[in-house]
């Protein structure tokens, strides 16, 4: 007892230190039984099983698996692939007005050969709230400038970033100039200067894209040619063997950034995209992919219908456009990722399309569709278990795995929670 | 009849210098007698007489009629010339040095005078056929005295009159100027920085009101958009002075409030450049709210007009003066008449500025101040020729040369046929095209002095190389003169007179192709009255979430009669005469009450000028035109908490607000009856933490010294409520707080604070309205329960600063539990729109059930905020505020089906559904309308950029609440 006292003090005296267990590796196979298997690549099956090991998922079925692996009872329970948090800054910050703690903006607005994962910090105190609801994986995106960097895809659990991550380089990150900045405070730009500097930035990114197969081209003539570690960073963008994130919302920009994928013949997903509905014929013929950062958004004008941005999801699947969901809340709360999503089932979205929204879809747009977003053998057994339809707010997650290891779904807040309560309970 | 003049005792007249300078040479003498004879003369609106006579003698108006004019005057032709009496501009901005500081505020210069025009505006005015004008000391919020001067120009000659100033101290010029940036003074030196917010700036207009500074005199507002003229009518209402409003151009937006406050405006010709819709983008990006504003704008002064509110115009505010004659050709394209247009320009001001004794019409007695225009006045590009004043003439544009016209010419060695057109451009330069059949040539070097021409053109269009050089004289209706061939042959040749162009025509007042109705807010969504209540209302069929004793009620009933609840409960059946809305299937909620908005708030969510703002109120910046109070409608939101920014450890004062999207008056929002409350902050925002190293001398800069301030002021308040001889807004509203009529709400995070100001209340004997974010009032949730009504936080917010890392979502239920009356609210016009899901979170976190989590959202904050016994559940006597859901409100799958604020149902599914079709069909028309326009009506609204008012969402870090 004087032990678990002790830790919870610690705990609450760690401003911004996770302090709850690691996860060891599965030492066997575990099958969850009895519970209804949602694989997402599939049908919903009822009484059905998932068995996995290495953590690794050897099967999925219907009643009674295979004998010998530990089963743990699911009666009354689902399972789900852990929900993917497709555009984020977890782990790449901790208080957002505090400085020493963000490393999502480098400086420098061409900054491609930087790349999330080795800034994620793997004792965020945000990472077990995020993983607390759910969420098993999240993209982290650098940000800001033209060439922020490249996102990287990890999971929530592991004793560093290198043990967390999934895909160091998800792909080339490039923020779209906006023609139309927001009015801040009520004041606009002079839209002279505004579209000035947008041809300025447009002008730039070309020139970097230029440079960069230029680069390219005499690396390949010329081994003796010196490294340059921005142009090798943007080489796997530039060959189609990575996505380009083409952050862009307005119809202009989205617009534009489709025509410069299409002249660099890179493979672009629009990040963002309030807009991507005007424009989804011509997002499925550049065979692009939209990640919608939330539904809790401002509809576009003061005039726009005031759930514009609830039914984009709907709009973009009725459309046929490859798309899936972020939660668009930053990284202390991605925790709220499946509401984004139950939302949008409000505003027209088919729940089956949600639910993929957030976990295959995702993976499929970040390029780690082979071990993620779905439960299919091969894949990690990276795995929620709720008591019950987990787009609703009141549900809970009851247990979760990632590549097999039982993680404590505890935090920070679950201490501080317990902590305070034995104040008024004794 | 005209008035006989009277020596104005009231007016410091300054019609000759005190002492003339010695004259160099002989004596001028002036025997200032004249007669325009012939002319069209405009004695008054309405009132023209074709071929009279105007006759000045000295500096006043003799006779104007149809008798002859007296032997001895000196004549003038009028004779296709209209004579109108001189226009009067009743705002003219002009700054004027303070010489001294005598109020602690730099903005308050109630002292200064402005007397004097400079030399460019009166010449700028002149020409435009003003001869006189209204100065205004420009810049602050008490800015100084106006004066009525004359526009002639000043003459080198000291023996002629120096430009009068015929009446001085004609209005107390006002204004909501406010600091461009707040500085980090100490409370106790002199804030410079204050006011930041248009709050903080009526604030300190009425504390200097009510401290007696421009004592009895009528006031002149100078507004920049259309909610700061019913502003600026409260203010001057609660001091008793008569006012005048300075408009910007948009009153048209909210009409009805303005026509009813019976103000009079001096309006400016302001209308808005179109939104770019020039490619699909940017017209995609263009808002209705804006296309609509800049159709709707040339039709303000006649709608104001007609409305019965007394106008007067201003060529001020346009950018450019000399687009004033094209503006108002606009106006009257858009309905406003001649008559109408000349009485602003003319008798209106006179009147406005207690002048229309000497100024305003041409009749016997009254000062000779005219303006002569060859043709109507009222015309697209009108020619002033002259202006006169104090019967003097200045001319702005030299007579036209009888060489002007259209010509047909012959001789010598000129093609032929051959015609000539010679036109004066706007600045008294000619331009003369020769043309033969459809063949044409420029004329260049073109030179008219007087009756003489002189050009020479190029031959070739002709049929001849080289070029020919011309000139001659304009004798009667022929040219006679020589040329040069392009051989260098010396001819004669001359020239006959062909048809006259007829005069521009007046522009007509057009069929309005603006469309003459658009309900109220202006812009989309808008209501063309506020929707009906039945008398009696039955809703059936519905699951009623009563959140009152009833509990949840399955199939239950609720009946309305004259928008208060009577009954809810189980369904009894019966209905005569009532109108029912069958909610079958669905959910029924009290209306949502959000404990902690900045929705709709103008210009300033914070005054943070200083540490201490008590004075400011969010009442008086209410912004009816955010259409985040639709959207939030539309989430089922009934009341908000409107709260000032926690910048200061003592901030303004809140107004509980009704979602009455469509009311005709921003007040008209307000919660009746509510009692009144103030916002105080602690912590990181108050200390200035995360505003950069720029801020670190405000005190306080420790939660120690905001602990002091608080007491400090609290002590101040207490000796305040004792006895005092001066009013103080400040300490008045925090001696209301000890006196227990003020709720104080207090943004706070951290325990400490938390408990700190709880000890304050003890010792100074007052029970806390409510601990707003309260993220740590779990830790001390006790002392909160036993000092304040309740806790009013975010539901799972946390880490985006240093003392929000220990907030946990536990946080409500963990209170609750304790006893705490919790609330969650929503501080962001996003979030706002769903707190009914913000609730669900407090099943999530703490397993409450789910009616106690939803009372988090309406009874809760309605008892934190005393409005209990009005709002907050669906129980008899309260008010028929309630939303329809399609099913249960904690459900993620549900929507918000219809809202209905007492009584009356001001949104619904199926309205909003109508509002979206409308919304597309003029959206289309006015961008079909904007590339469609004319040429020459593309200039319009060129250098005043975008219309004002747009309306504002605060963010939470302009807030300052959550504080990053």
């Amino acid at each position: 007892m004087k032990h678990a006292t002790m830790i919870l003090l610690l705990a609450a005296a760690a401003a911004a230190q996770d302090l709850t267990p690691r996860a060891t590796p599965q030492d066997g196979p575990i099958a969850i039984v009895h519970a209804t298997v949602h694989p997402v690549s599939g049908p919903s099956i009822e009484d059905g099983y998932v068995l996995f090991d290495g953590g690794v998922i050897k099967e999925v079925g219907r009643g009674t698996p295979p004998a010998g692996a530990r089963a743990i009872d699911g009666r009354g329970k689902h399972v789900y692939p852990g929900w993917i948090a497709a555009f984020t800054n977890l782990g790449l910050t901790e208080i957002g007005a505090v400085r020493a703690t963000r490393d999502d903006r480098e400086v420098g607005d061409l900054t491609a050969e930087v790349r999330a994962a080795v800034a994620v910090n793997p004792d965020s105190t945000l990472i077990p709230v995020a993983r607390s609801n759910g969420v098993l994986s999240f993209a982290a995106f650098p940000r800001g400038g033209l060439v922020p960097g490249r996102a990287s895809v990890l999971s929530v659990e592991g004793w560093t970033w290198e043990e967390m991550a999934v895909e160091t380089d998800a792909g080339l990150v490039v923020e779209w100039p906006a023609p139309r900045p927001p009015p801040f405070r009520g004041e606009e730009k002079d839209p002279e200067k505004a579209m000035e500097e947008v041809r300025r930035n447009r002008d730039r990114l070309e020139q970097a894209f230029l440079e960069a197969r230029a680069y390219a081209a005499a690396r390949a003539a010329d081994p003796g040619t010196p490294e340059d570690v921005r142009y090798e960073a943007m080489r796997a963008a530039l060959d189609g063997k990575r996505p380009v994130f083409l952050v862009a919302h307005d119809y202009d920009q989205i617009a534009g950034a489709l025509a410069f994928a299409a002249r660099w013949k890179v493979r672009p997903v629009i990040v963002g995209g309030q807009d991507s509905w005007l424009l989804a014929e011509e997002i499925k013929a550049a065979g692009a992919a939209v990640i919608v950062d939330g539904v809790h958004r401002f509809p576009k004008r003061s005039d726009s219908d005031f759930d514009e941005a609830f039914k984009l999801p709907a709009r973009l699947e009725a459309a046929g456009v490859s798309w899936c969901l972020a939660s668009g809340e930053g990284a202390s709360n991605e925790r709220n990722l499946p509401y984004a999503a139950g939302r949008a089932v409000a505003y027209g979205l088919p729940r089956d399309a949600a639910i993929r929204a957030i976990t295959l879809h995702a993976a499929r747009v970040l390029g780690v569709e082979a071990r993620l977003g779905s439960i299919e053998p091969g894949k990690d057994a990276t795995l929620i278990v709720t008591d019950g339809d987990p787009l609703e707010i009141p549900t809970g997650v009851v247990s979760a795995y990632v590549r097999g290891r039982a993680i404590d779904l505890s935090s920070k807040q679950t201490k501080l929670y317990e902590k305070y309560r034995s104040k008024y309970v004794r | 009849m005209p008035r006989p003049f009277l020596p104005a005792l009231l007016f410091l007249v300054v019609l000759a210098p005190a002492q003339e300078a010695p004259p160099n040479g002989p004596r001028r003498v002036d025997p200032m007698w004249h007669a325009i004879v012939g002319a069209t003369i405009h004695v008054a609106p309405g009132k023209t007489i074709e071929g009279g006579n105007v006759v000045l003698k000295g500096d006043r108006i003799a006779a104007a009629g149809t008798e002859a004019p007296p032997f001895g005057a000196r004549v003038w032709d009028g004779r296709g010339l209209h004579v109108y009496a001189g226009l009067i501009d009743a705002y003219v901005p002009v700054e004027v040095e303070a010489t001294e500081q005598r109020h602690w505020n730099p903005r308050i210069t109630p002292w200064r005078v402005a007397r004097a025009i400079d030399d460019e505006t009166a010449t700028e005015l002149r020409a435009l056929g003003f001869t006189a004008a209204a100065v205004a000391p420009s810049k602050g919020i008490l800015r100084g005295r106006a004066s009525l001067v004359s526009l002639a120009p000043r003459e080198e000659d000291l023996s002629v009159p120096r430009p009068a100033v015929y009446a001085e101290g004609v209005w107390q010029s006002a204004g909501f100027d406010v600091a461009e940036r707040a500085p980090g003074p100490p409370r106790g030196r002199p804030r410079e920085g204050y006011p930041t917010s248009q709050m903080g700036a009526i604030a300190l207009l009425r504390q200097s009101l009510l401290d007696g500074l421009a004592a009895d005199e009528r006031l002149l507002f100078d507004t920049t958009d259309e909610l700061e003229a019913l502003r600026a009518c409260k203010i001057a209402r609660e001091a008793g002075r008569g006012a005048v409003v300075v408009g910007c151009g948009t009153e048209l937006r909210r009409l009805d409030a303005i026509a009813k406050d019976g103000l009079s405006f001096v309006l400016p010709l302001a209308f808005p450049e179109p939104p770019d819709v020039s490619s699909v983008g940017a017209a995609d990006a263009a808002d209705l709210r804006d296309l609509m504003t800049w159709e709707q704008a040339p039709t303000n002064p006649r709608r104001l007009d007609a409305k019965g509110v007394t106008v007067a115009l201003t060529t001020s505010k346009i950018g450019k003066r000399d687009r004033f004659f094209r503006r108002l050709a606009e106006a009257m394209r858009h309905g406003l008449s001649e008559e109408r247009a000349l009485a602003m320009l003319t008798t209106t001001p006179s009147r406005l500025l207690g002048a229309d004794d000497r100024m305003g019409t041409i009749e016997p007695g009254k000062l000779a101040n005219l303006v002569v225009a060859e043709g109507p006045l009222f015309a697209r590009e009108p020619v002033v020729r002259e202006v006169w004043i104090e019967g003097r003439r200045h001319e702005v544009t030299s007579p036209l040369s009888p060489a002007a016209g259209a010509w047909t010419l012959s001789g010598g060695g000129l093609p032929s046929p051959l015609a000539l057109e010679v036109k004066r451009k706007r600045r008294g330069a000619y331009e003369a095209t020769l043309s033969s059949g459809d063949r044409k040539a420029e004329a260049q070097r073109v030179s008219v002095v007087a009756d003489r021409i002189g050009f020479s053109f190029d031959g070739e269009p002709f049929g001849r190389r080289g070029r020919f050089t011309l000139s001659a004289v304009a004798v009667a209706d022929a040219l006679d003169g020589q040329g040069v061939d392009p051989d260098g042959a010396r001819f004669r040749w001359g020239a006959a007179r062909g048809p006259a162009p007829g005069a521009p025509p007046v522009p007509a007042p057009g069929p309005a192709d603006a469309p003459e109705s658009y309900g109220t807010p202006f812009g989309p969504y808008a209501l063309d009255a506020l929707p009906e209540g039945p008398e009696r209302l039955i809703v059936r069929g519905a699951t009623l979430w009563t959140c009152g004793p009833e509990g949840v009620v399955e199939n239950g009933e609720l009946e309305v009669r004259a928008g208060k609840i009577v009954y809810a409960g189980p369904a009894r059946g019966g209905a005569e005469g009532a109108t029912v809305v069958d909610a079958s299937g669905r959910h029924v909620t009290p209306g949502i009450i959000d404990c902690h908005s900045h929705t709709g708030i103008s210009k300033g969510v914070n005054e943070a000028g200083q540490a201490v703002t008590a004075e400011v109120r969010i009442g008086d910046v209410t912004d009816p035109d955010s259409i985040n109070w639709y959207r939030q409608l539309a989430g089922g939101v009934t009341t908000v908490n409107s709260l000032h920014g926690s910048a200061n450890p003592i901030g303004g004062q809140n107004q509980v607000n009704k979602v009455r999207w469509g009311v005709a008056h921003p007040d008209g929002m307000h919660f009746e009856g509510a009692p009144p409350g103030i916002k105080f902050a602690l912590g990181e925002n108050v200390k200035q933490s995360n505003w950069g190293d720029d801020h670190v001398t405000r005190y306080p800069q420790t939660r120690m010294g905001v602990e002091t301030l608080m007491r400090d002021r609290f002590l101040a308040a207490r000796e305040y409520a004792k006895g005092h001889e001066r009013r103080d807004l400040e300490l008045e509203a925090l001696a209301e707080i000890l006196a227990g009529t003020r709720l104080l709400h207090c943004h706070s995070y951290r325990q400490d604070e938390i408990l700190m100001l709880c000890r304050l209340a003890e010792e100074f004997g007052f029970t806390i309205g409510t601990f707003q974010h309260v993220l740590e009032g779990y830790k001390v949730a006790d002392a909160i329960r036993d000092r304040s009504l309740g806790g009013s936080a975010f539901s799972d917010w946390w880490a985006y600063k240093v003392e929000v890392q220990d907030a946990i979502p536990w946080n409500g239920a963990l209170m609750h539990e304790v006893g705490v009356c919790v609330s969650f609210n929503s501080d962001s016009d996003e979030m706002a729109r769903r707190m009914n899901l913000e609730a669900a979170k407090a099943v999530k976190y703490g397993g409450l059930p789910p009616e106690e989590a939803l009372k988090f959202v309406t009874l809760n904050p309605a008892k934190q905020l005393k409005i209990d016994h009005r709002v907050g559940s669906l129980e008899g006597g309260k008010d028929a505020d309630f939303a329809i859901w399609s099913g249960s409100p904690l459900s993620v799958y549900s929507r918000c089906v219809a809202t209905w604020i007492d009584g009356r149902e001001y949104f619904s599914l199926e309205k909003d559904k109508a509002h979206r079709e409308r919304i597309a069909a003029e959206r289309l028309r006015i961008v079909q309308k904007i590339l469609g326009r004319p040429k020459e009506r593309e200039e319009e609204g060129r250098g005043e950029g975008k219309p004002p008012a747009r309306s504002e969402t605060w963010h939470c870090g302009e807030c300052g609440c959550r504080g990053e």
